[in-house]
């Protein structure tokens, strides 16, 4: 953005919204550089924090005006640089729309606002038996609205799907400051499905204003096991057992080794250190049958070899073993300074070619992994441990992911599970898909953002209505400066 | 939805995509207009095409392609029939655990275009649940495909989402990838009749918080319930409105939650409660699928709205005569208008004071079918919601010459005009 045109639309945007909520000068600007994808920055040139629709309206209006890029971004947990301002621009950042508008328990669902985060609903929802389902890692800092931008997952959608399958309307602002109602409360709405192709579209069909959620029956009663293993290999034929079986537990995750010591290290749970994986199992459903499940999978994981099965025991007991699963990328803090998370998917009864692919490659590549991941559904997250200071780690850090996502394309998956595309995947979308269907692809979002300004460089290895040129990827992370 | 007869001998019936994809682009070149065909159930659905169509059947295509029944997905061509597929997955203990009526004809792409469902979908979900990978043909011949064979993936845009109820007028479907469930040991389905609407709707309100989970919450008026009950060879009392409620789990969870789900009804005062087990169990499912295309009266409807005002609807409808199944939880509503009403102008005048009240419940009311000669004076897909003019600019964008089911779908008569100036 030129300064003078800067200066000018900044002059416009203190017509919108207060002080406080215009940010432009550079040390305020640090914090918006980048999301949990650290190996690519930029800061945007304004961020702005409406708290109205009304005001997310008139600045989109005013970016098309100006004729400026302008991305969304809820709380910058996102991993895959979702929210990353490609070539600056102006971001707006939803987290001041916070509200949880209404709760409409006799017809199960819920009207928050973009920036809830999303722990709050389920917390508001406590002793009504009721609670929004999908629970990624991050639920206690992401933002139900960046959950619909980049449709996030979570350890418990093996059982209950995940966001786009608890979403059932959307308010959103258009690019051109237009504001669409997509679907509503009542199910079946006449017409195509846009509530479901808006949820995942990351931030590059428009900015979510309002979301309306199902919310789920909380579950007569839970059975949560820590099955220990010797080896990864013996761990992951548990998994196949129980799913083979025809058990859809509520949640099959994998920590191996590496991920337990620093569990360990940081919450003191009694994580055997000499293990070479466990699996947090949780069944859930009603008593009578969580009890019969639970000792169902004790068997299996037995006759797959685990050394013991502990069960939790109290509630007190299985929130410990759940926080410690969605705090381990917390505790990475004490391997290494900086990490790089991967999000591939592969057909779960690939999982022990992808997790000796992962030791060799980082052995290959002289960098330390380890994983931590939601083994029910296939999708892997091998963390990459580096010193972001060291560009020889960063550029070796980068050729391990491009080889561990290659290889799980290799195996019939997926490149991202439920992290996005963002800037990082984005030179895998072509080896993800074939030229007719990104140019598909780019003619839906053509109804959406037919200018490109909203999101611009984002999901679809073109820059979308404008030049269609590629983005070259050059290692170590320059494209978002680009 | 009644059958159409459709003249076989224009049809064109392509034996792999490939083929389909020359051709329809062949099509495009020359303008002109195609209908994808697939089970024949649901020809009727939506206003009539605008312009004479050139047919495209799917019939050929019914490749099992791939199913890994360890992972619990298969990838299927579009063409299969929904019978075929769930014995394919029953041989591994696995389903697809939608309703789909007339499963013996209907197409697996033809049910995702439509978005069939049924009594299960309050507990298992509807199709855009199920399916996680899609290839399609758009207007001009493109074939091209979304999402994967994996069960988690957000890849790209969901274009899966896209197609699922599109009725084929934006891509006609050639295979899909589906998410699986384990076949459940067995079923029940409890049935209780009621002396008034009042005390349903103080039940449906105890089932929110039920220490059971019915995957099923059925709720019918004396006519459907009589229908249901001779459909199925049950001779279940049928006098009364019904809430019907089906279990699905292991042989202990069937037994628990039916004693479960029978208390907690109790202070409601049914007048009658019986349960169909066993044998008797699966013929009642499929009554209750079935109903939606098993009368021959002259209009059939769906609402969707609020669940909270089913009891309303279901009084007003009763009164006018309207047979009605309601998938309750859900807030929709199957409606088939008496056999009395024989014009148009008499079955606009039924549905209105219905379809103000959708209207005011959040919902709308849709005709699934109905004489063809009173479809251009009745609101097929009810009235205008707010996202449709970003549905028709998605239309154009993907079929700017509007080739596919012309003017069949909410585009109506919007459509005709896109084409006049095409």
């Amino acid at each position: 953005m030129s300064t003078v045109i800067q200066h000018e639309l900044i002059g416009r945007f203190r017509e919108v919204v207060d002080d406080d909520a215009l940010l432009h000068a550079p040390e305020e600007l640090f914090v918006y550089e980048c999301d949990g994808y650290v190996v690519e920055k930029k800061a945007p040139d304004v961020v702005l924090l409406p708290t109205s629709t009304e005001q997310v309206v008139r600045i989109v209006k005013l970016c098309h005006e100006f004729g400026v890029p302008f991305v969304p971004r809820g709380a910058g947990t996102s991993l895959a640089g979702g929210c990353l301002p490609v070539g600056g621009g102006v971001m707006i950042a939803l987290t001041r729309m916070h509200r949880i508008l209404d709760v409409y328990l006799r017809d199960r669902y819920a009207v928050v606002e973009p920036g809830l985060v999303n722990i709050h609903l389920t917390r508001h929802l406590k002793g009504t038996g009721y609670h929004y389902a999908p629970d990624p890692s991050s639920q206690g800092a992401c933002t139900i609205g960046g959950n619909v931008a980049t449709n996030s997952g979570g350890p418990h959608t093996l059982k209950y799907g995940v966001t786009v399958n608890h979403v059932l309307g959307l308010e959103v602002v258009l690019p051109d400051g237009s504001v669409a109602e997509l679907g509503g409360p009542a199910e079946d709405v006449p017409g195509y499905d846009l509530t479901g192709l808006f949820v995942g579209s990351e931030g590059t069909f428009g900015i979510v204003t309002k979301i309306i959620v199902r919310i789920t029956r909380d579950p007569a009663a839970y059975r949560t096991m820590l099955g220990v293993f010797e080896t990864v290999a013996d761990a992951t034929r548990a998994i196949s057992k129980i799913i083979g079986a025809g058990i859809v537990p509520a949640a099959l995750e994998m920590m191996d080794q590496g991920i337990i010591e620093a569990l360990e290290a940081a919450f003191h749970f009694g994580f055997p250190l000499d293990a070479g994986a466990v699996l947090l199992i949780e069944v859930d459903g009603l008593e009578v049958s969580v009890a019969d499940e639970a000792h169902q999978i004790v068997k299996l994981c037995e006759d797959a070899g685990a050394r013991e099965v502990r069960r939790a025991d109290s509630d007190t007991e299985r929130q410990l073993l759940w926080k410690c699963r969605k705090q381990a990328f917390g505790a990475i803090g004490r391997l290494s300074p900086s990490y790089c998370t991967q999000d591939g998917v592969v057909p779960r009864t690939k999982l022990p070619e992808i997790l000796d692919f992962i030791t060799e490659s980082g052995a290959r590549h002289n960098i330390r992994i380890v994983n931590v991941f939601h083994a029910g559904d296939g999708n892997i997250h091998p963390i990459l441990l580096f010193d972001e200071r060291d560009e020889d780690q960063i550029a070796r850090v980068m050729k391990a992911s491009d080889e561990i996502l290659g290889k799980c394309l290799e195996l019939g998956g997926s490149v991202t599970g439920e992290h996005g595309i963002g800037v990082e995947k984005i030179n895998f979308m072509d080896k993800l898909f074939q030229p007719n269907d990104l140019a598909v692809m780019a003619d839906v979002r053509m109804a959406f953002n037919p200018d490109g300004l909203c999101s611009p460089r984002k999901m679809l290895p073109t820059a979308g209505a404008c030049g269609m040129e590629s983005i070259e990827r050059s290692h170590p992370g320059k494209q978002a400066a680009s | 939805m009644t059958t159409t007869t459709v003249e076989t001998s224009e049809e064109f019936v392509p034996a792999t995509p490939a083929e389909l994809s020359r051709f329809v682009a062949e099509c495009s070149d020359m303008r002109m207009p195609i209908c994808p065909i697939g089970g024949r159930t649901s020809l009727n659905y939506g206003y009539p095409l605008a312009r004479e169509c050139q047919k495209v059947s799917t019939a050929k295509l019914t490749d099992i392609v791939d199913y890994p029944s360890r992972d619990m997905t298969i990838t299927v061509e579009a063409g299969i029939r929904m019978d075929e597929l769930a014995k394919a997955l029953k041989a591994e203990n696995q389903r697809l655990p939608i309703d789909i009526a007339q499963s013996y004809r209907a197409s697996l792409g033809g049910a995702i275009a439509t978005n069939t469902s049924g009594p299960r979908r309050f507990g298992c979900g509807t199709f855009r649940d199920y399916v996680i990978g899609i290839s399609a043909i758009d207007a001009g011949g493109r074939l091209f495909s979304a999402g994967g064979r994996v069960v988690k993936n957000v890849a790209g845009y969901d274009l899966c989402k896209m197609l699922v109820g599109s009725l084929g007028t934006l891509a006609i479907i050639t295979q899909v990838t589906l998410k699986l469930r384990p076949q459940p040991e067995t079923s029940a389905l409890v049935w209780q009749t009621f002396d008034s609407y009042e005390q349903i709707d103080n039940l449906l309100g105890r089932l929110l918080t039920s220490e059971a989970r019915p995957v099923a919450v059925e709720v019918l008026d004396a006519r459907a319930a009589k229908l249901i009950s001779s459909e199925a060879r049950a001779d279940l009392p049928a006098d009364n409105p019904v809430v019907c409620l089906g279990v699905e789990g292991t042989n202990r969870e069937i037994e628990w939650q039916v004693a479960k789900l029978k208390h907690e009804s109790k202070p409601f005062e049914p007048i009658a409660v019986c349960e169909a087990a066993g044998d008797t169990t699966e013929p009642l499912w499929k009554a209750l699928t079935e109903f939606e295309t098993s009368s021959d009266d002259l209009l059939t409807f769906k609402a969707n709205f609020l669940p909270s005002r089913i009891v309303e609807f279901c009084k007003m409808a009763t009164a006018s005569g309207i047979a009605i199944q309601a998938h309750a939880a859900n807030g929709i509503v199957i409606g088939h208008v008496a056999d009395e009403i024989s014009s148009v102008e008499q079955a606009a005048n039924t549905i209105a004071p219905l379809r103000r009240f959708t209207r005011q419940a959040h919902g709308n009311l849709t005709i699934l079918q109905c004489d063809s000669t009173w479809k251009q004076s009745l609101p097929i897909f009810g009235d205008p919601e707010p996202s449709w003019p970003l549905m028709r600019e998605l239309k154009s964008r993907l079929d700017p010459h509007n080739l596919l089911n012309p003017g069949q779908f909410i585009h109506g008569s919007i459509n005709d005009t896109m084409s006049a100036n095409a």
